[in-house]
């Protein structure tokens, strides 16, 4: 016959304080983890737009970056960015420059997508497309959130290369070719992976898709 | 192999990342924007600290940071100068910088400012010799026009302005002719340093006409000058026909 052992008050105690010892250590971990966690994912059917025609959804691992293009600004780079939004050719592009709290870069074609990152060439590929015009002569305010195209050192070079800012950046006023704004989730952005004193991030994030709202 | 991609990879990666838009933008280290809302959309940056620049190891143009002071006052000449031209114009010649520093060298002599219009700015030293020190914004302002527009001031065409026997030297440090006062009577030249290079002539015709205006208008008894003096001016009409001097 076997005599059920009662657990004493000092045994009690003693689980319950590993088991909270475990919740209190794990949970943080799991939350910290989940970079993600607190980062608010916006459902473009939740807002009303005026332009739809205009409106892209960048969709990242922390969820949706709803951008307005500005075609009365860049005319150029805007039918560009449609074209390669259309055709697909941003989804899986890295988002190889990450520089914290400042600037994202991503859209390199050839060097810079999931299936074939070059770490020596990123940031130096091509779309085929051939290079357009700078358009830099309208008023644009390079404010956080602020899209633009990215270029050689020198002017007409934007091809397919692109950035957003997480800062105000005036002095790219009149230097960048601007594309257009974030309205809605700059904050999933900013949990895009970044590693401080490097230029190109190792293993980075990626896009995992970019659309025309229509 | 591996060991060459794993160095590769190190010095990719661990680059110094600069994180500075001015640095990106010009490539000239430790600046700071002084004033970029101008009517003519030029660009105002200074040192904080010194800096020193060039192609290879040595870099050898060194400029100091200015102090707060002689920035300010030498600011207000330097922009009232500069605002003669317009952001037309500017853009055509391609300056958009300006940076402000003090004592300004290259291979250790001192000078009143380094055009660079690919860079598509112009350093430019605030304690540069007082009695020249606005007549030489315009002289380097010059440099880049030219730079810019290297066909219209053809050098040849140029030479053939001055006497027959004369011929500038190969290049503007390469004689003693450094003095930049104005003759009192000239004799196709404006300065001794104008005799230095045909690019520095060119650039002291410029500096006078925008400078000393009436003066450099009233030049008929010297047939030289009358000639370099419209040489400049049509070029500059070619570049921006509503460009006021």
């Amino acid at each position: 016959m076997i005599n059920k052992i009662k657990i004493t008050k000092l045994e009690r105690i003693t689980l319950i304080f590993i088991i909270l010892l475990g919740v209190f250590t794990i949970g943080p971990l799991l939350i910290i983890k989940n970079k993600c966690l607190f980062v608010k994912n916006y459902n473009p059917d939740d807002f009303q737009f005026n332009y739809r025609d205009n409106i892209i959804i960048l969709n990242a691992n922390c969820g949706n970056v709803i951008i307005e293009l500005y075609p009365d600004i860049s005319p150029n780079a805007v039918k560009r960015f449609k074209t390669l939004i259309r055709s697909g050719a941003y989804d899986d592009a890295a988002f190889y420059r990450v520089i914290e709290n400042k600037l994202i870069q991503a859209g390199d074609l050839e060097f810079g997508k999931r299936e074939n990152l070059d770490y020596g060439k990123v940031g130096t590929g091509k779309s085929g497309l051939g290079l357009i015009k700078s358009e830099i002569d309208a008023d644009f305010k390079y404010e956080r959130g602020s899209v633009g195209f990215a270029r050689t050192f020198q002017m007409d070079t934007e091809d397919s290369q692109f950035f957003i800012i997480l800062k105000d950046e005036p002095l790219f006023e009149g230097e960048y070719t601007p594309v257009g704004k974030v309205l809605y989730g700059i904050e999933v952005l900013e949990k895009v992976k970044f590693m401080p004193k490097f230029q190109i991030v190792p293993r980075p994030d990626f896009i995992n898709s970019v659309k025309m709202l229509d | 192999m591996t060991l060459f991609k794993t160095v590769l990879f190190f010095f990719i990666f661990i680059a110094p990342l600069k994180a500075n838009t001015i640095y990106d933008l010009i490539k000239i280290p430790n600046l700071e924007i002084y004033e970029i809302n101008t009517t003519n959309k030029l660009r105002y940056l200074y040192a904080v600290k010194p800096f020193r620049l060039g192609i290879n190891v040595k870099k050898n143009i060194h400029c100091l940071n200015p102090d707060k002071k002689t920035l300010n006052s030498k600011y207000k000449i330097i922009k009232t100068n500069l605002n003669r031209y317009s952001s037309k114009f500017l853009k055509k010649i391609n300056l958009k910088y300006i940076v402000l520093c003090e004592n300004l060298s290259i291979a250790k002599i001192n000078t009143a400012g380094i055009p660079d219009s690919v860079m598509r700015t112009l350093i430019l030293d605030i304690k540069f010799n007082e009695a020249y020190f606005e007549r030489a914004i315009h002289h380097e302002v010059f440099h880049i026009i030219k730079d810019s527009n290297k066909d219209l001031f053809n050098e040849v065409k140029w030479k053939n302005f001055n006497k027959k026997n004369f011929e500038y030297a190969n290049c503007s440090t390469c004689n003693n002719k450094w003095n930049l006062n104005t003759y009192s009577r000239t004799v196709g030249f404006f300065t001794e340093y104008s005799k230095s290079t045909a690019s520095e002539d060119m650039a002291e015709v410029f500096s006078h006409i925008m400078f000393y205006q009436d003066r450099a208008n009233n030049n008929d008894d010297d047939p030289i000058i009358k000639k370099k003096i419209l040489f400049i001016k049509d070029n500059i009409k070619t570049i921006d026909s509503t460009f006021k001097f």
